[in-house]
């Protein structure tokens, strides 16, 4: 692995090559276009007919006054407003599981994605994928049209091609599908394969849920979804399930706010969920478990059995495991598990990783069941679309029965299998004996270079379609802007294979409704249209029972002692672009990771004891190079960066798959390595007969954060719950230094409620009454560290992507970071996270040293960063004791906007009410101030001027907005009754770096654990 | 010995400095002068594509601004108006004038007229009509009296400053908010009328940076 | 009992047996005379130099600061360093022509026209940083108070603010002083210039001097006035430098005590720049008896004064951060020196503190080789001191999570080098063509300057005649 094609230096280079033009642009204006500003190339091919205006420079003549054009509608459609956005509800697919959102679409361009506030799923919220998810709408990279043997087609070639080819009823294809639980798509599956007798269909997933399916088979006799509802659940015990992590679940928003609804405490008296994460990689799940205890992922199927042993002595329905014992029967957890479990039957959950074999999820739902959870906190629902069979295996047979000759066509369906099937299927081998291999997806990827026809697909926010969100409510996708580049959707697509027409989605969706709504249809599908779902009616519930074989495959399973001598590698889907279909959204690949903070890489995760063990050494301040290790599973080796993971299970080592795509886009490629040569059928999850050496040689990983330690400063404050009810007030100055607040006292004497400032004097009666008061506050007790804010606000504020270059130069823009902190031996830490904004500190450091006042006060109390006016000194940023300030220290939005052959493609994703900053300038969180502001206005003019105080809750900040947890508070503190006012009155509530009397507007609660003194 | 300088060089000195006064003096004089928008903006006619007289619909006719720019009072935007506006009357009135051709044309076509931005703000600075005309901020107070432009020019700098005037002393300018389209509008008083409406619309116009810029 | 003492007078400022005339010859030969290859060298050498730090600074224009190695933590770099360094070399000009004037210090007038050039030099170097290490250059006259469409002032509360104006009244000043100063000597050289080209350029550089009464009367006074008004300059502009951090409340930077330390360190290094560059033209130039030992002496005690002065500095900062119990300083000072730069911080320590106790020795004092390799020595320390106060406190402040790393790019370096390419072409110029020292002045402080008391024969003071100040006498009885 050189250096050379380890270093992506694709966004410098475009800089370089950019310089030209941003030096004349610099000549010509201060700040470049913005989102507002669309040319004619793209206004044509948009919905509607934008408005907006492009830049005809003519040359330095031009430098006086950029003519700007103006491209009114010529009819102007009935709802739309200029300059006032319209929200549609939609739906976002992820896998086969629909997220409920709504889409901010400004004349004809989609460009935020918000949670829909009516689904009972996403509740208003997101997740970093559905956050990110339209970035990949205006990238660039996507295949821009239909390829046959690599050479440019049309799609109408391609509909002639199926028109003819699929005449013959007699073919034998076999297609290969994503999950996908539309049922439009799945009528037409049906269709298909009743018209193609020959014809068999796989859905794949690398990270699919069939091994759940599997389980609940195993234990009740039927492919079951299962439901966790963790909001109702007083005990959480997890076998490796990251269920809050978007990458390892598909309902995290759920999960997510579900979770924190069983933490939110805000009161003394009441109660917090109590979990218990057993893992071996530290999770963004195990990093908010009260008692975690780390495992090798190979030890965890006996550990579960050892358990289900333990309760069988109690509890009936576990009779296969009685008398049963392995090594960890007398671990010092099985008693306590036991009895929490014990004592709170029906309000438990037990769970386990999607990855893991279906005999541990059996077992688990037994559990379950055992327990009287099943029906409670977890349910067992029947979801129509999920296939009766195994898909895994059949996926293998495939790949046999093409070596036979017996497939003349493979259709796969947005699925990339060639980058990421198991290692030990062949599948580019095997598509050699194929007459037709035809492959839709969105970008011209690994697969379709192999294909002979490759059908560029449309983006959801393109193309009409449907389907069922995780725990079953039914949308619809409504498109918000026609496809940019003529994409076929996977419903148009199946029908021309189906058919020889494309037809049109539209219809053909309708086509399906009619079925769910046999009158007044009309009225109904607009209301669900309008709505973003139809009612909240969810998948069936099954009331389950154990099966009668349950018992003698636990007999079987439990036979086989599996020794886990040696290092362990574990498998899985990475934190920012799971399988790596994400791998070319520039927004994901620059999010740090949860928990390692790490951006544009993906590394082999080991604990401090393991790589000692192989020389390996931590990064850490000043040391951003690290060794590179070479993993060997089954003769096959890949070479990846080592990174020490406190908290990681000894003797395993953890991957992410996903990176080192070859030809699938500028971002994508050589970002990272491909690890998944080391996955194959056996070893999904993980391998245990590996070989691991360090090879000696260094690479440069971008980390956003050097430090893991508060260094004892009392600036993430945390108690226990047992803590918090002794001493409500813990986390107050006092309580967390043993001395009072510097200047207190003093205060008190002079009757004033902080402690005095010099600069107090500039602060008179600068808050008028007329103006609403911004504050935030951060429940650091529900934040559960997952990113989304820092997307949203990315989405939201045209916050620029960098590359791991500057990155790893310490230069990462966005406005707000989620700092990670580790305490305790570093063998096995907590992990805290706190997600730090902008202060916009009352008294703020950096308005006073900005020489040219580039940054003030308002009299609404933000800080405001004017970007027009600032010179770039830096000193703002050098004196903000948070380090909350961002700087342009290259044109980045320039690099980050005009890209590749389709400039101004990616301006279309910018919010037209934020200003792009030009290099040079400081920017910072602004509390979304083009959010207050137009709220503000609409007030005034709504009240026709009696105020401009926004009603409360009726300005969310973009981080606040999309907070799967409701983490984030934000509102007007100068009304006492408003939200914010009252969470800020909880005692929870303390400000970071109180001392320095810069008395900021955002405050944290402080974090809770609820650990069981049994474990501690 | 002999002498280098012949004698006049001894007034060299204050000359030089005299002359440097002056020099100095017309420069901040001129920049300051010819650098503002008083100079580079205000005045400034583009050619638009129509040679749509404001004098003769909003003048002549009479026509409200409104008719045409009709988001004025709900939106950030005034809005151009679609040429579907055109065509209410110019399906029936100077069909075949050539003047209407590209409207007719755009008609046909869909394909949208290119008119040319003439009040054209920098992208860091965000205007909002509807928060100004529903106060009484007259359209004429910015954009001067359209009624009487053949040819629509920049009437006024858009300065900073200048949008300060007003935000600073509101009373000056404000008028009854069913007088903001009319053109030409005098008030009795002014500034006794001034301030009874923005006592009561309390109008508080903020002057802080993030009013426009963000 | 009773002690006799031994009249011990004072040593000849000027060295070797010299009339005033041979004085004017020494010192004006130099410039009248053909250039030397020696000078072409180093002439051309301090252009590549120069020549880099254009391309540095017009690349940095071109692309942006990013160029350099800075990041959101650490915002102020080798920009910042170096600045400060510079401004603090160009204090031993005016302090030495100012306030040694002012206290009557005869011996300063072998090296104050030397030391001016030198100032005047730095401060240009010094100069340049401020103004290209903002992000946005093309609009950095908006820190200066100018009326403008915007109705907007500078924020007169910023120290940044502060700087410009004093460092820019600093260097008019130093400049005036400067120029004001060679008046005189300009007459000499435009009267002894061959070439016509030097009569008229030296002519009309001496603004029609004659030498008379009339001229001498304005000249001392407008000479002694300057030297009134430059000498508070000396102290505020590092004052005001220092309160760029003083005033901020980074820890490390947080501290009332900048204000002196930033001086006295400045005074410091700026001697050390002197002794550095008077040793090497009092060899080339055969200027020994001029700017001899004695003198080299005096400006070593100078600099062990000083020199101490910021030792104790250090150390006040290490019981303040410890007396405070300020967690934040303490952490910051513990990280100098166990941190991340540490290394910087003991390279520091034994540059600024252990370096100047050698000359606590006379012998030392008096060997040329040594105090030029001490006062190369206290330099580096003096720019380590700069970087470990912006760099390492920057790098590790508030919120562990935001510590980072700094580490200088190739553009750091190079416009750091390119700076000296800019001060050695000027310097060179002014060894070239002006009188490097102050011809009239150290006349001035010969004994021949002083009608009385003075044997034409033996060229000897006249025992019995001393002036009291003279006298070292005492009887007890």
């Amino acid at each position: 692995m050189s250096e050379e094609t380890l270093k992506p230096n694709y966004w410098k280079s475009l800089g370089q090559l950019a310089k030209n033009e941003e030096y004349e642009k610099f000549l010509h204006r201060e700040f470049p276009e913005n989102g507002s500003e669309l040319t004619d190339d793209v206004s044509r091919r948009s919905f509607l007919k934008v408005m907006g205006a492009s830049i005809a420079l003519a040359g330095f003549a031009a430098c006086r006054r950029p003519v700007q054009k103006i491209l009114p509608y010529t009819k102007m459609p009935e709802e739309v407003l200029p300059g006032n956005p319209l929200e549609y509800a939609t739906a976002f697919p992820f896998m086969d599981a629909l997220e409920g959102i709504t889409v901010e679409n400004h004349v004809g361009r989609p460009v935020k994605i918000e949670g829909n506030r009516l689904h009972p799923g996403s509740g208003g919220k997101t997740n970093i994928f559905g956050q990110a998810s339209i970035l990949n709408l205006y990238d660039p990279d996507r295949s821009k049209f239909v390829r046959r043997d690599g050479q440019r087609s049309t799609v109408e070639d391609f509909r002639k091609f199926c028109a003819d080819y699929f005449s013959d009823t007699g073919r034998r294809i076999a297609f290969v599908a994503e999950a996908n639980s539309s049922p439009t798509y799945n009528r037409l599956e049906d269709q298909i394969e009743e018209k193609f007798p020959n014809a068999q269909w796989i859905t794949y997933e690398p990270f699919g849920e069939n091994n759940a399916l599997e389980g609940t088979n195993i234990a009740f006799g039927q492919r079951l979804r299962t439901i966790n509802w963790f909001d109702k659940a007083k005990v959480i015990v997890s076998f490796d399930d990251d269920f809050l992590n978007p990458a390892s679940t598909k309902n995290s928003v759920e999960n997510t706010r579900q979770f924190a609804d069983g933490r939110r405490v805000m009161a003394t008296e009441e109660a917090m969920s109590r979990f218990y994460s057993i893992e071996s990689t530290y999770t963004l799940t195990g990093s908010n478990a009260d008692n975690r205890l780390r495992m090798k992922t190979s030890d965890i199927e006996q550990f579960l059995y050892a358990l289900a042993a333990e309760l069988s002595n109690s509890v009936s329905g576990l009779s296969a495991f009685s008398g049963y014992s392995n090594q960890f029967s007398d671990h010092e957890w099985i008693p306590v598990l036991t009895e929490e479990l014990l004592d709170n039957r029906g309000d438990s959950i037990v769970t386990v990783g999607r990855m893991h074999n279906p005999d541990l999820h059996a077992v688990v739902s037994a559990i379950n069941k055992a327990l009287g959870n099943a029906g409670n906190t977890v349910t067992y629902n029947e979801a129509p679309h999920l296939s009766d069979r195994n898909n895994q295996i059949r996926f293998s047979e495939l790949v046999d029965e093409l070596n036979n000759g017996n497939i003349d066509a493979v259709v796969f369906v947005g699925t990339n299998p060639v980058f990421t099937a198991p290692a030990d299927i062949n599948l580019e081998g095997a598509l050699s004996n194929a007459q037709q291999v035809i492959h839709l997806s969105d970008y011209y990827d690994e697969t379709s270079s192999e294909a002979n026809w490759h059908v560029n697909r449309a983006h959801f926010l393109e193309a009409w379609g449907d389907g069922f969100s995780y725990t079953g409510i039914r949308s619809i996708v409504q498109p918000q802007v026609r496809p940019l580049y003529d994409g076929v959707s996977d419903i148009e697509f199946l029908n021309m294979i189906l058919t020889g027409e494309q037809g049109n989605a539209y219809d053909l969706v309708q086509e399906t409704w009619r079925s769910f709504y046999p009158n007044n249809f009309t009225t109904q599908w607009e209301q669900t249209l309008h709505d973003g779902l139809a009612g909240e009616e969810i998948f069936p519930e099954v009331s389950v029972s154990i099966s009668g074989n349950f018992n003698a495959r636990a007999n079987e399973f439990t036979a086989k002692k599996e020794s886990s001598e040696g290092i362990e590698l574990v498998i899985r889907p990475d934190d920012t672009i799971f399988d790596g279909r994400f791998a070319n959204n520039a927004w994901l690949q620059e999010l740090p990771k949860p928990m390692t903070k790490i951006t544009w890489d993906n590394v082999a995760l080991m604990s401090k004891k393991t790589a000692d063990a192989l020389g390996v050494e931590a990064a850490g301040l000043g040391k951003a190079e690290v060794e590179v290790v070479s993993i060997t599973v089954d003769g096959t080796t890949v070479k990846i960066p080592a990174w020490v993971q406190p908290g990681h299970a000894d003797d395993s080592i953890t991957i992410t798959v996903g990176y080192g795509h070859e030809g699938m886009g500028r971002v994508a490629d050589r970002a990272g390595v491909n690890t998944y040569p080391l996955r194959t059928t056996e070893h999904m999850l993980y391998a245990t007969d590996i070989s691991v050496e360090n090879t000696g040689t260094l690479y440069e990983i971008a980390c956003t954060q050097d430090h893991h330690s508060v260094e004892g400063r009392s600036i993430l404050r945390h108690a226990t719950l047992q803590e918090y009810r002794e001493n409500p007030d813990f986390s107050s100055y006092f309580e967390a230094y043993g001395a009072d607040l510097p200047g207190e006292a003093y205060a008190e004497e002079q009757g004033a409620d902080s402690p005095l400032s010099i600069f107090d004097a500039m602060n008179e009666d600068e808050y008028p009454d007329y103006e609403p008061q911004w504050g935030m506050a951060i429940d650091l007790n529900t934040c559960v560290g997952c990113g989304t804010c820092t997307l949203a606000c990315q989405a939201e504020n045209n916050i620029p992507v960098i590359g791991k270059r500057e990155v790893s130069r310490g230069r990462e823009m966005h406005w707000i970071r989620t700092d990670r902190y580790y305490d305790g031996d570093i063998a096995d830490p907590i992990a805290l996270h706190q997600p730090v904004p902008c202060m916009h500190c009352e008294l703020a450091p950096c308005e006073q040293v900005c020489p040219v006042a580039a940054t003030t006060h308002s009299e609404d109390g933000i800080n405001q960063m004017t970007y027009n006016r600032c010179i770039g000194t830096r000193y703002c940023e050098n004196n903000c004791p948070y380090k909350v300030r961002r700087f342009n220290f290259f044109n980045y939005s320039e690099e980050f906007l005009t890209d590749g052959d389709d400039p101004e493609i990616i301006q279309m994703a910018m919010n037209p009410n934020v200003t792009v900053r030009f290099r040079g300038v400081m920017e910072k969180c602004t509390y979304c101030v083009q959010r207050v502001n137009r709220a503000k206005i609409n007030r005034d003019i709504e009240t026709d001027g009696r105020t401009m105080k926004p009603v409360d809750g009726s300005v969310h900040t973009a981080c606040q907005q999309a907070c799967p947890a409701d983490a984030i508070y934000f509102g007007d503190i100068s009304d006492p009754d408003s939200e914010i006012s009252r969470v800020k009155q909880n005692n929870r509530n303390y400000l970071m770096l109180e001392e320095l009397n810069t008395r900021p507007r955002t405050s944290y609660l402080a974090e809770l654990r609820n650990p069981n003194p049994k474990l501690a | 010995m002999a002498q280098i300088f012949p004698k006049w060089a001894d007034e060299v000195p204050q000359r030089l400095l005299l002359g440097l006064i002056i020099f100095m003096t017309a420069l901040v004089a001129g920049i300051w002068y010819y650098f503002s928008p008083e100079y580079k903006a205000v005045g400034y006619a583009p050619e638009q594509p129509v040679p749509y007289s404001h004098q003769l619909h909003a003048g002549k006719l009479d026509i409200d601004c409104q008719y045409c720019h009709t988001t004025v009072f709900e939106s950030q935007f005034a809005t151009v108006p679609p040429t579907q506006t055109c065509m209410n009357c110019h399906a029936q009135i100077a069909t075949d004038s050539p003047k209407l051709a590209k409207v007719r044309e755009s008609w046909e076509t869909g394909e949208p007229i290119e008119w040319i931005r003439v009040h054209n703000l920098p992208d860091y600075a965000y205007f909002d009509h509807a928060a100004h005309v529903n106060v009484g901020v007259g359209c004429e107070s910015c954009h001067g009296r359209i009624d009487k432009m053949e040819v629509v020019y920049q009437a006024e700098p858009l300065s900073m400053s200048w949008c300060l005037d007003c935000h600073r002393n509101p009373e000056k300018y404000v008028r009854p908010v069913d007088e903001v389209t009319t053109m030409g509008y005098k008030a009795a008083n002014q500034l006794e009328l001034g301030r009874k409406l923005v006592a009561k619309n309390n109008i508080n116009p903020p002057t802080y940076c993030q009013t426009c810029h963000y | 009992m009773s002690t006799d003492y031994q009249y011990v007078p004072e040593p000849k400022l000027v060295k070797g047996d010299h009339t005033f005339g041979s004085i004017t010859e020494l010192i004006t030969r130099t410039p009248l005379s053909p250039t030397p290859k020696l000078w072409y060298l180093a002439f051309g050498l301090a252009n590549i130099l120069l020549i880099a730090l254009l391309g540095a600074i017009t690349y940095l224009i071109w692309s942006g600061i990013g160029i350099w190695g800075l990041d959101n933590t650490v915002s102020w770099g080798w920009a910042i360093v170096n600045f400060v360094w510079w401004v603090g070399i160009g204090h031993a000009g005016t302090l030495i022509s100012a306030i040694l004037f002012l206290f009557r210090q005869g011996w300063r007038t072998a090296i104050n026209r030397f030391a001016e050039a030198m100032t005047i030099f730095a401060v240009m170097c010094a100069g340049i940083f401020p103004a290209i290490h903002v992000g946005r250059i093309w609009v950095i006259y908006w820190v200066f108070p100018i009326p403008n469409q915007m109705g907007m002032w500078p924020n007169f509360s910023s120290p940044l603010l502060w700087d410009v104006f004093a460092v820019s009244t600093y260097f008019t000043v130093s400049l005036l002083f400067w120029y004001v100063g060679l008046i005189p000597d300009f007459a000499t050289m435009r009267d002894k210039a061959k070439s016509k080209m030097a009569k008229i350029s030296y002519g009309i550089a001496s603004l029609g001097w004659t030498g008379s009464f009339r001229n001498w009367w304005h000249y001392e006074k407008a000479y002694m006035i300057l030297a009134g008004l430059a000498t508070p300059l000396v102290l505020s502009v590092h004052t005001i430098v220092s309160f760029d951090f003083a005033v901020s409340q980074v820890p490390g930077w947080h501290s009332t005590i900048f204000p002196p330390y930033f001086v006295a360190g400045a005074i410091y290094s700026g001697f050390a720049m002197v002794l550095t560059l008077m040793l090497i033209a009092r060899k080339i130039y055969g200027l020994e008896d001029i700017m001899n030992i004695d003198i080299m002496e005096k400006m070593n005690l100078v600099m062990m004064l000083t020199g101490n002065l910021v030792a104790f500095a250090y150390f006040l900062e290490g019981f303040i951060a410890w007396y405070s119990g300020y967690i934040y300083e303490q952490g910051i000072f513990w990280l100098y020196v166990v941190g991340p730069y540490a290394w910087g911080f003991w390279i520091l320590m034994f540059c600024n503190v252990i370096t100047p106790q050698f000359l606590w020795f006379k012998s030392i004092r008096r060997n040329v080789a040594l105090t030029f390799i001490i006062s190369i020595i206290v330099n580096i320390g003096m720019w380590f001191e700069r970087f470990m106060i912006t760099v390492a406190s920057l790098a590790t402040s508030f919120l562990p999570s935001t510590w980072d790393y700094f580490s200088p790019t190739f553009w750091d370096i190079l416009t750091y080098i390119g700076t000296f390419g800019l001060f050695f072409t000027f310097f060179l110029l002014f060894l070239r063509f002006l009188p490097m020292v102050a011809i009239a002045e150290v006349k001035g402080a010969m004994p021949e300057a002083d009608p009385h008391n003075y044997d034409d024969e033996t060229k000897e003071f006249i025992e019995g005649s001393m002036e009291p100040a003279m006298v070292k006498q005492e009887k007890t009885v």
